[in-house]
């Protein structure tokens, strides 16, 4: 019969503390830098909401932004050639983000809340 | 959009991440609906993508575009309306007793370690550990993650010991393994693009610890290199959370990230201010500086035009930094034959005559490495991140070391030719 022996757990306790979205002026690479990422709590991220959904698509303007990875231009492309297509009821703003795919870009947010309905993002991966 | 601006969004991530999207969700705070075509999305034909959106999300079998429609239109349900971000429950301090064998499976099976086998951290080792440093063993050290969204973990300085206990260091070691953990910097960050990280140690430390930063210094031919920089991947997998497929998700891998190329400059041939130096720190100042990128990308001979044609014609994703790694004697000819008193003279030169608009005189680093052999340079890929002190890590009354330390056998160097031979 071996020995039990007592070991400690090496697994980090959890903190409530999780990442969030970068700053426009965040450095190059601080997604992946724990000294400018920054960092919210559970509890503030939970007061996040999300919007209301519209009653539907027809006559409404949609934002197809790409956010910057391989081949998120030409789906988005592809996609608004489908709606004018399929859906022409459906107006499409195609929009390439400025900066990099990790980061706040606000002044495109503002102007899509003025001139938009709703936004598809992508393509992530 | 959601939250700020009040604008019902339609995220799109390929199928290849729908689990790691709709866990990651979960620390957003708000259960955003994805849609998932295919993969890949990027370097296919436009026809391929046409089909891809005329065709159904491989995970739900919903058309793509009614999905999309989906998202935007249909009412939020009360569970979309109060989802929260949840913290994750504490974890015991003590696993439950087991035999040695059971316990090796299970950290192996659990994904806790790096395929090698560890050293189980028993209470005895790792008090034992623990006199590596004054620091209480409840004081906090720092909290990392390996994804960028999700909970950070914690960790204080009895957890970093348990680490070090598995990576196989001693407690002369434990103050390096304390400032890396103070990082809170992972080796191995989340990506598809396979990360890997250096570590490199200057000062006093170098020494008195044994680390190697001559001959062969990036080769598994020293302990404590060995053992520091199998340490980091360890503190990545146990407090980033690293889970292959989960929160690690690098293509292909490297090996570099078995010990993170962890080795000393070697500051007594160099003929340079020691890096640590270069970037703000004293020269009795013991510090480990962090660097990440992905690959070796050459290794090379030549004077600095050579070394500007390589930076010019090689690069990782983003191009334009390097790290380059120089055998004493590159230095020494870049100063004496060259004119480069000063490195970062070096590294406006290099920047200059490279087309990446993201080159800086900053982002291109030099390190001075390796046992005078060759005059030869590895050249790297990796961005310099950070510089930790290591001193305050340091017990008052200095390293505690062992009666009689461990080290390997060290280079054999000597001037009359018998270097490693036995003679009769």
């Amino acid at each position: 019969m071996s020995n039990k022996c007592v070991v400690l757990d090496p697994i980090g306790q959890p903190s409530g503390i999780f990442g969030r979205r970068l700053e426009i002026d965040s450095p190059m690479f601080a997604i992946h830098d724990p000294t400018y990422q920054p960092r919210d709590t559970s509890e503030n991220l939970s007061s996040l909401k999300m919007a209301e959904r519209i009653d539907t698509l027809e006559g409404k303007a949609v934002y197809l932004v790409n956010t910057g990875f391989a081949g998120g231009r030409e789906f988005m492309e592809e996609l608004q050639d489908w709606f004018a297509k399929n859906r022409p009821g459906v107006k499409t703003i195609l929009k390439n983000k400025t900066t990099s795919m990790f980061t706040d870009e606000p002044d495109l947010w503002r102007e899509i809340k003025q001139n938009g309905d709703a936004v598809v993002f992508g393509v992530g991966g | 959009m959601e939250n700020d601006y009040g604008i019902p969004t339609a995220p799109v991530v390929t199928a290849r991440f729908a689990d790691y999207v709709e866990r990651d969700k979960l620390s957003h705070g708000m259960a955003l609906r994805f849609t998932y075509p295919p993969y890949p999305v990027g370097w296919v034909p436009r026809e391929t993508l046409h089909r891809y959106i005329e065709g159904n999300d491989p995970i739900t079998g919903i058309p793509i575009t009614q999905e999309i429609d989906d998202a935007l239109t249909r009412p939020l349900s009360d569970f979309e309306r109060n989802f929260k971000a949840e913290k994750r429950p504490e974890r015991p301090r003590l696993l439950e007793p087991d035999t040695e064998e059971n316990l090796h499976r299970m950290f192996l099976e659990n994904g806790w370690t790096d395929g090698l086998p560890i050293i189980l951290p028993t209470e005895e080792r790792v008090a034992e550990m623990l006199t590596g440093t004054d620091r209480k063993p409840d004081e906090y050290v720092g909290m990392m993650s390996v994804t960028t969204h999700e909970e950070r973990l914690q960790y204080n300085v009895e957890k970093c010991a348990v680490i070090a206990v598995m990576a196989g260091c001693r407690p002369e070691h434990f103050p390096v393994i304390l400032a890396l953990g103070a990082s809170g910097r992972p080796s191995m960050p989340s990506s598809t693009t396979s990360f890997a990280s250096m570590m490199i140690v200057n000062g006093p430390i170098r020494n008195e610890i044994g680390m190697n930063s001559g001959l062969g210094a990036l080769s598994p031919v020293n302990y404590a290199n060995s053992v520091i920089g199998r340490a980091w991947t360890l503190m990545s997998i146990c407090f980033g959370d690293m889970r292959p497929g989960a929160t690690f998700t690098a293509t292909t891998g490297t090996t570099i990230n078995y010990n993170n190329m962890c080795c000393a400059e070697n500051e007594e041939n160099s003929v340079w201010e020691p890096f640590h130096v270069r970037k703000g720190y004293k020269p009795n100042e013991s510090t480990v500086s962090l660097f990440r990128g992905w690959n070796v990308l050459t290794q090379g001979i030549g004077p600095a035009q050579r070394m500007m044609e390589v930076a010019k014609n090689l690069g990782g994703p983003f191009g334009g930094s390097y790290t380059f790694l120089l055998d004493p004697l590159v230095a020494k000819s870049l100063k004496h034959d060259e004119g480069y008193n000063d490195p970062i003279e070096l590294s406006k030169y290099i920047a200059g005559n490279l087309q990446s608009p993201m080159a800086s005189p900053e982002r291109i680093n030099f390190v001075v490495v390796g046992g005078e052999t060759n005059p030869m340079w590895v050249t790297t890929d990796f961005s310099y991140f950070q510089t930790v002190s290591i001193g305050e890590w340091i017990p008052k009354d200095g390293i505690k070391h062992d009666e009689k330390s461990l080290r390997m056998p060290v280079p054999v160097t000597c001037a009359d030719g018998t270097c490693g031979i036995t003679i009769e």
